[in-house]
């Protein structure tokens, strides 16, 4: 197992696409970090250039303390499960899991007992004698994995393995990929564009976004203080809602003024001065029913009940909202309702930049 | 089948049978005249009165001299059209595994290159391609077959495996790269294998290819013991009496190789040589 470090790594395509803009990250031994962003946004060719698969334009990638730049894949002593999975159709899952170790020679016995311990892990014990187009989807999966576990190497490397898993086995290998990862201790990069697999797996989360990194640090402190209004964007099931205004302060009390007069409370220690422009945020989750002088006024538009929780979809001054309810409502559409954000739980953004104040 | 469901595909199966008539009459004639007797060759019966295996055993004897190296030039066109399949694999491997495996810069450029030339006919070159034999001094020997032979099936090889290569999901070579193969490994363990049908499919095209030519064999090759069997047949209308059932025989002999060969791999055949056709 090994440290991975990312120093000032760029990626610049034909001399003049830019795709990676700098990017410094460290990874200490074992820990688990997901890089996520939305689609473009650079992190499977961060991951590839991690992986030896593209050629690194500038910086420095060190694993274990070695820089391993000029390394060719095979010599960095990691192992990749692909989204695809790309297990070799004609091999069987034993050949597959073993085909690292056959290529280095390793005696057939040390190959048998390799694979059938991660076999053992994974469950797979069973299918070692089929091809992998007789196996279901998770089968497939699990045998990317097997096929990384048997090579025993220093970096587990995951380009979004579970995307091409329907809902249900999804959940079920995101659950044993922490379960194996808290197991084996590998020090492991994980790909996605699901925030909710980012959140539940990672140690840390890196968040990118075109090419650059918005922000770095562990699932809950991006949910609590996110470092600007992309991150608070991408983070958070249902999104958070922005809405556009002015501070407002007077006698002590502070508020966001939005164009039509809406007046959005803000906590006592807020900051932004008299007269600034912001984006307010606040997540859905994080709206309580008020009565009408408290808070803010809501049209109703649409109603989602989902059995666990409520969603509730509506307009505050213009501006779409949603906000998320434990309890049960049957709000009809046009209704006003009054919310209020819980304790002190807003977020306000720079308007020029997005940047938290 | 229902009645009305016959009805309805009568048409299709008129068109097949009229298809099939139209293949299989000139081969039905080439049999009739090989096994009757020479002096009822030509008697133009459709129904053969005697069925003589005369024909063959004279020929499989080379009792005859027009076929007395017979056996030298079935061996000549057998060499030349194994060879040619090895060397236009050889030359397929090489040119699309560099091509689309290791991307080499300019590939495409190889590539449509080589399609271009294919476009030109090939009898085009036989005169070009002639010259050029005589000037390395390769007239009347196989080689001067084989490597023609391989100059004319590569290019469509190529193209044939760069389409079927193009299936192959990159990610395939990247896990073998990450796995510690090296690109000589990727292609003994990864490509090969998976381009199995291809490569079958490209090789009995460039065997049949070599084993049906005729013009270039006319041409490169002179002496009688060098001919190939395309040419030797073709000899036998040089007589003013041509013996018909003797060349039909031989001739029947002469298609029997690659209808064996075709109907062994043809699962391969069809498979291979339409896998760039559409797109998956």
């Amino acid at each position: 197992m090994a440290s991975v470090e990312l120093h000032d790594v760029r990626k610049v395509y034909g001399g003049s696409i830019t795709a990676i803009h700098g990017v410094d990250v460290e990874i200490p031994d074992g820990e688990f970090v997901v890089l996520v962003g939305p689609s473009g946004c650079g992190k499977s060719t961060l991951l590839r250039m991690i992986a030896g698969l593209e050629d690194i334009t500038g910086g420095e990638v060190r694993i274990g303390a070695k820089r391993v730049n000029e390394l060719p894949a095979k010599d960095r002593d990691i192992a990749m499960v692909f989204q695809s999975y790309a297990l070799y159709p004609h091999m069987t899952v034993r050949e597959n899991m073993g085909f690292s170790l056959r290529l280095r020679k390793a005696p057939k016995d040390e190959i048998d007992r390799g694979v059938a311990n991660a076999a053992q892990i994974l469950g797979l014990t069973p299918y070692l004698d089929r091809l992998p187009r007789h196996l279901s989807g998770g089968q497939r999966q699990r045998v990317a994995m097997g096929r990384a576990i048997v090579r025993n190497p220093q970096v587990f490397l995951f380009d979004e393995p579970l995307s091409n898993l329907d809902a249900k086995l999804r959940v079920q290998m995101r659950t044993e990929l922490k379960a194996l990862h808290q197991r084996l201790k590998t020090t492991s990069i994980y790909v996605t564009h699901d925030q909710v697999e980012a959140m539940t797996l990672a140690d840390r989360i890196v968040v990118l976004h075109d090419g650059k990194v918005e922000q770095i640090g562990a699932p809950l402190d991006l949910y609590d203080r996110p470092a600007n209004q992309f991150v608070a964007g991408f983070i958070g099931s249902p999104a958070m809602n922005f809405l556009g205004g002015t501070v407002r302060r007077s006698n002590g009390a502070a508020a966001v003024a939005m164009v039509d007069g809406t007046r959005l409370p803000l906590p006592a220690g807020a900051k932004g001065g008299d007269g600034q422009q912001v984006v307010y945020g606040v997540r859905p989750e994080h709206l309580a029913l008020g009565d009408s002088g408290m808070g803010f006024p809501l049209v109703v538009s649409v109603v989602e009940p989902t059995g666990a929780d409520t969603l509730v979809f509506g307009t505050v001054g213009g501006s779409e909202v949603c906000a998320v309810f434990d309890e049960r409502h049957a709000f009809k559409p046009g209704e006003t309702v009054h919310l209020a954000p819980k304790g002190d739980r807003v977020h306000v953004f720079n308007a020029d930049d997005g940047a938290a104040l | 089948m229902t009645a009305t469901r016959f009805l309805e595909r009568l048409p299709l199966y008129l068109v097949g049978l009229a298809v099939a008539l139209w293949t299989l009459l000139p081969i039905y004639h080439l049999l009739l005249i090989a096994v009757s007797p020479p002096d009822k060759a030509v008697a133009g019966d459709i129904i053969p009165q005697t069925v003589t295996l005369q024909n063959f055993i004279t020929i499989l004897g080379s009792k005859h001299n027009l076929v007395q190296n017979f056996w030298t030039q079935i061996w000549n066109s057998t060499l030349i059209a194994v060879v040619t399949a090895l060397l236009t694999l050889v030359v397929g491997i090489g040119a699309n595994f560099s091509i689309s495996r290791l991307r080499i810069p300019g590939g495409r450029l190889i590539t449509n290159i080589a399609l271009l030339t294919y476009l030109i006919p090939a009898a085009f070159l036989a005169i070009p391609m002639y010259r050029t034999m005589g000037q390395y001094g390769f007239l009347d020997s196989p080689w001067s077959m084989i490597f023609a032979m391989v100059t004319l099936a590569s290019p469509y090889a190529i193209w044939v495996m760069n389409q079927a290569s193009a299936k192959l999901p990159v990610e395939l070579d990247e896990a073998a790269r990450i796995d510690g193969a090296t690109p000589l490994q990727i292609l003994r363990f990864v490509y090969l294998p998976l381009m199995a049908p291809t490569l079958v499919a490209i090789g009995i095209y460039a065997l049949l290819l070599a084993w049906n030519e005729y013009l270039y064999a006319f041409l490169m090759l002179s002496t009688e013991r060098q001919l190939t069997l395309a040419p030797a047949l073709g000899i036998f209308l040089a007589f003013d009496d041509a013996p018909w059932a003797l060349m039909m025989a031989a001739g029947a002999l002469y298609a029997l190789p690659p209808t064996i060969v075709y109907y062994m791999f043809r699962r391969y055949m069809v498979g291979g040589l339409t896998a760039g056709a559409v797109k998956g």
